[in-house]
C-alpha cells in the first residue's frame, strides 16, 4: 500500500471528522436560543435576581458562557484531550464516561446479533445458490420480500407480544438488574442471554435472509467462472465446489462491506433498544433528547461519526489489502 | 444499459422519458402490481372521511376502550382512548404516503439535478458538493434526524427537510457517476460539436439517460421514507398530533397492547406499513427488471434493501452505490 495513499486517506477521514463535529456543535446552537430556559424552563417561586443568577451559574458550568466561537474553540480544545464536556444528568456525569457504560451493552446485541445473521445467512445462502430454483431458494426470495417490507420494530413488538407475554419465554422487558448485578461468571452470562434473546431475535431476522440473498447472489455470479468450471470438469464433488472454492471468493464484498457496517453496530438498534427497554447507546440517545441534554446527543453523534469513519477507513485498507486489482488512490465511481 | 441511451436520442424530453418509463412499468407483472397497490392506496388516503365508519380523533368513546374486531367496530379499538382502530388504519395512509411520495420526490430532484450538474459541469463544484456529500453519508442518520427535530420542532415540515437533507447526497453520488461515464458517449460530443450550450445538453441528453436511475430511486426512497417515518413516530419523535401507523404502534406499545394481549392495535398498523412499502417495493424492482431482464433475480434492489429495517436509511443509500 503506498504511503501517500494512506495519508490522503487520512487526511480526508479527519477533514471530514471536523466538518461533523462543527455541524454537531452548532445545530443546537441555532436553534436553541438559551439552552438554560429548557434545562430551567419555568422560573418556579425564584426572584428574576436569583433566575439570572442560576442560569449564569449554569452556562459557566456547562461552558456556554461567552462567545460561540470562544465556546467552539473550548469545545474543540476539550475534544482534542478526548473530552465529550459533561452532561446535563443530575451530577454532570462526563458524557464519555455515560458513553462507555452504555457502549458494551449495545454491542452485546449487535455483535452476537451480526455474528449470528452472518454465519447463518452465508450457510442458508451458498445452499439456497447451490439448489437454485429449488424449494429452499423460492422460500427465501419470499421471505425477503417480507422481511424487507416489514420494519424491524414491528418484528419485534410481534415477537414481544407473542414470546414475551403470550407464551412467556422470554423476558419482554430487560432486568435492570442485569446490569447492576453484573459480574463474570457463568449466572450472569445466562440471564444476559436470556434478556437479550428477544431483541437479537428480532434483529436476526431481517439479518439472516439479507445476508443470505447476498451471498446467494454473489455465489452464483463467482459460479461463472472458469476455475469453478475446471474444479467441476476434474470431478470435484458439487457441495465442495460450492463451498471451497466459490464461497471463499464470493465472500469477499461481504467480509469488506462489514467494515461499512461497523457504525451500524452503535447506531443500528435505537429502536429494538427502547421496545426491550434495552440500556446501550441508543436508549441513552432517547433518553438525552427527552432531557434536551445537548451535550450528550452532540457526543453520542460525533462517537457514533468517528466510529463510522474509521470503519470506512479500515474497509478501504481492506479492500486494497484484500483485492489486488484496485488501483490505488484513484477514485472510485 | 442500452435502453436509457437511445431513449435519450430518440425523444428527448425528461418527461417523455419518465412518462414512457412508467408505461413499461405498468407492462410489467411486478410493476403492475406495485402500481395498481400504490393507486388504491392512493384512493383510500383520498377518500379516508367517506370510508371511515367513526372519527378516527375522537377519544369521547372511553367506555369502548380495548374492544375485539367486532362487527361494529371492524379492527376493534385502541386501548387507552377507544378509538376505532380500523379508521385510524384509513387515515395513517395519508400520512405515510404523503411523506414517503413527496420526500421521494423531492430528494429525485434535488439528487439528480446535483447528481447531473456536478457529474456534467463539475470542476469547483464537483469537489464541494462531492465532500459535502461525504460528510452527509457519515453522519449517523436517526441521530441527525431526532437532534434537528428536537431543536427545530416535530412538524412535518421539519421531518420532510430532514429527510431530503439525509436521503440526496446517495442519489447525487450515483447519479454523478452515471453521468461521468455518459459524458464520452457520441452523442454528447455530437451535441457538444454543434454547438449546443452546457444547460440544454443537460436537460436534454444527460438528464433523459439518468431518468430510470431517478424513477428506481424514488420508488424505492419514497418506501424507506415511510418506515423511517415510522419509526420516528414509533419513538415518538413524529408529529404528535397526526395519526399515524407508526404513532399508533406507539400508543398500542406504551398502552400496554402486548401486554393485554390485544393483537389488533398492532397487527393492522403494521400490515399498513407493509403493505404501502411492499407497493413500491414493487416498482423498484420492476424498474431493474426492465433494465437488466437477464439478471432478474440476482437484484440490486434487494441489495439496497439489506438491512434497511434496522438501519434505516443511511444502508439504502450507501448500498446504492453498489449500481454500475
Amino acid at each position: 500500500m503506498k504511503l501517500s495513499y494512506v495519508l490522503q486517506r487520512i487526511l480526508h477521514t479527519l477533514f471530514v471528522f471536523a466538518i461533523v463535529v462543527t455541524l454537531c456543535f452548532f445545530i443546537p446552537r441555532i436553534g436553541v436560543e438559551d439552552p438554560c430556559e429548557r434545562y430551567y424552563p419555568s422560573q418556579g417561586n425564584m426572584s428574576d435576581e436569583d433566575y439570572e443568577v442560576i442560569k449564569q451559574l449554569t452556562r459557566e458550568q456547562y461552558g456556554l458562557d461567552g462567545s460561540s466561537w470562544s465556546q467552539y474553540v473550548r469545545y474543540i480544545r476539550q475534544l482534542l484531550r478526548g473530552d465529550l464536556g459533561n452532561s446535563y444528568q443530575a451530577g454532570s456525569p462526563k458524557v464519555a464516561a455515560l458513553i462507555a457504560q452504555r457502549l458494551p451493552w449495545t454491542l452485546v446485541l449487535s455483535v452476537s446479533s451480526t455474528l449470528i445473521s452472518l454465519l447463518l445467512g452465508i450457510l442458508i445462502g451458498a445452499r439456497c445458490a447451490a439448489r437454485r430454483g429449488g424449494r429452499g431458494d423460492r422460500l427465501l426470495l419470499n421471505a425477503s420480500t417480507i422481511t424487507t417490507a416489514v420494519p424491524s420494530f414491528f418484528i419485534a413488538l410481534l415477537l414481544s407480544f407473542l414470546l414475551g407475554f403470550q407464551w412467556e419465554v422470554f423476558p419482554a422487558y430487560t432486568d435492570q438488574n442485569m446490569v447492576s448485578g453484573f459480574g463474570w461468571n457463568w449466572e450472569s452470562l445466562g440471564t444476559v442471554a436470556y434478556n437479550a434473546a428477544l431483541p437479537v431475535l428480532s434483529t436476526v431476522i431481517g439479518g439472516i435472509v439479507s445476508y443470505a440473498q447476498s451471498t446467494r447472489n454473489s455465489v452464483i455470479a463467482v459460479a461463472n467462472a472458469s476455475f469453478v468450471v475446471t474444479a467441476r470438469a476434474k470431478g470435484v464433488p458439487r457441495n465442495r465446489v460450492v463451498y471451497r472454492h466459490i464461497l471463499r471468493n464470493a465472500l469477499l464484498p461481504i467480509i469488506t462491506s462489514l467494515g461499512m457496517g461497523l457504525a451500524g453496530l452503535i447506531s443500528g438498534s435505537v429502536v429494538i433498544e427502547q421496545i426491550f427497554n434495552w440500556q446501550g447507546i441508543g436508549t441513552l440517545y432517547l433518553e438525552a433528547n427527552n432531557n434536551n441534554d445537548y451535550p450528550l446527543m452532540m457526543g453520542i453523534m460525533i462517537f457514533m461519526t468517528a466510529v463510522a469513519l474509521a470503519g470506512n477507513l479500515i474497509a478501504d485498507f481492506c479492500y486494497v489489502l484484500f483485492d489486488r486489482r484496485v488501483t490505488l488512490g484513484r477514485e472510485r465511481g | 444499459m442500452k435502453k436509457p441511451k437511445r431513449m435519450a436520442e430518440e425523444n428527448g424530453g425528461f418527461l417523455r422519458a419518465s412518462g414512457e418509463f412508467l408505461k413499461k412499468i405498468w407492462d410489467n407483472p411486478q410493476g403492475r402490481t406495485g402500481l395498481i397497490l400504490i393507486g388504491f392506496l392512493g384512493l383510500v388516503a383520498l377518500f379516508a372521511p367517506v370510508l371511515a365508519p367513526y372519527d378516527p380523533y375522537d377519544v369521547a368513546m372511553r367506555d369502548d376502550k380495548g374492544l375485539a374486531p367486532s362487527l361494529s367496530h371492524l379492527l376493534g379499538t385502541s386501548i387507552t382512548t377507544g378509538q376505532d382502530v380500523f379508521s385510524m388504519l384509513l387515515y395513517g395512509t395519508r400520512v405515510s404516503l404523503c411523506i414517503g411520495l413527496i420526500t421521494g420526490l423531492a430528494i429525485g430532484a434535488l439528487g439528480s439535478l446535483l447528481g447531473v450538474v456536478v457529474g456534467y459541469a463539475g470542476a469547483v463544484a464537483d469537489t464541494l458538493i462531492m465532500r459535502v456529500v461525504d460528510v452527509m453519508l457519515v453522519i449517523p442518520t436517526l441521530p441527525l434526524t431526532i437532534l434537528i427535530t428536537n431543536v427545530f420542532g416535530k412538524s412535518y415540515v421539519v421531518i420532510v427537510m430532514v429527510f431530503v437533507l439525509v436521503g440526496w447526497p446517495s442519489l447525487a453520488r450515483t447519479v454523478r457517476s452515471q453521468v461521468l461515464q455518459m459524458k464520452n458517449n457520441d452523442y454528447v460530443k455530437a451535441a457538444e460539436l454543434s454547438g449546443a450550450g452546457k444547460g440544454y445538453i443537460m436537460f436534454r441528453h444527460i438528464l433523459p439517460g439518468v431518468s430510470h436511475l431517478i424513477v428506481m430511486s424514488t420508488a424505492l426512497t419514497s418506501a424507506g421514507i415511510m418506515i423511517a417515518e415510522a419509526g420516528l413516530s414509533f419513538l415518538g419523535l413524529g408529529n404528535p398530533t397526526t395519526i399515524s401507523w407508526g404513532k399508533m404502534l406507539a400508543d398500542a406499545q406504551s398502552g400496554g397492547s402486548v401486554l393485554f394481549g390485544q393483537w389488533w392495535t398492532i397487527l393492522a398498523p403494521g400490515i399498513g406499513i407493509f403493505l404501502a412499502v411492499f407497493a413500491f417495493m414493487r416498482v423498484g424492482l420492476a424498474v431493474e427488471e426492465i433494465l437488466n431482464p437477464n439478471v432478474r433475480r440476482q437484484s440490486q434492489v434487494r441489495k439496497l434493501w439489506k438491512h434497511m429495517n434496522g438501519r434505516y436509511l443511511d444502508q439504502v443509500f450507501a448500498s446504492m452505490e453498489d449500481e454500475p
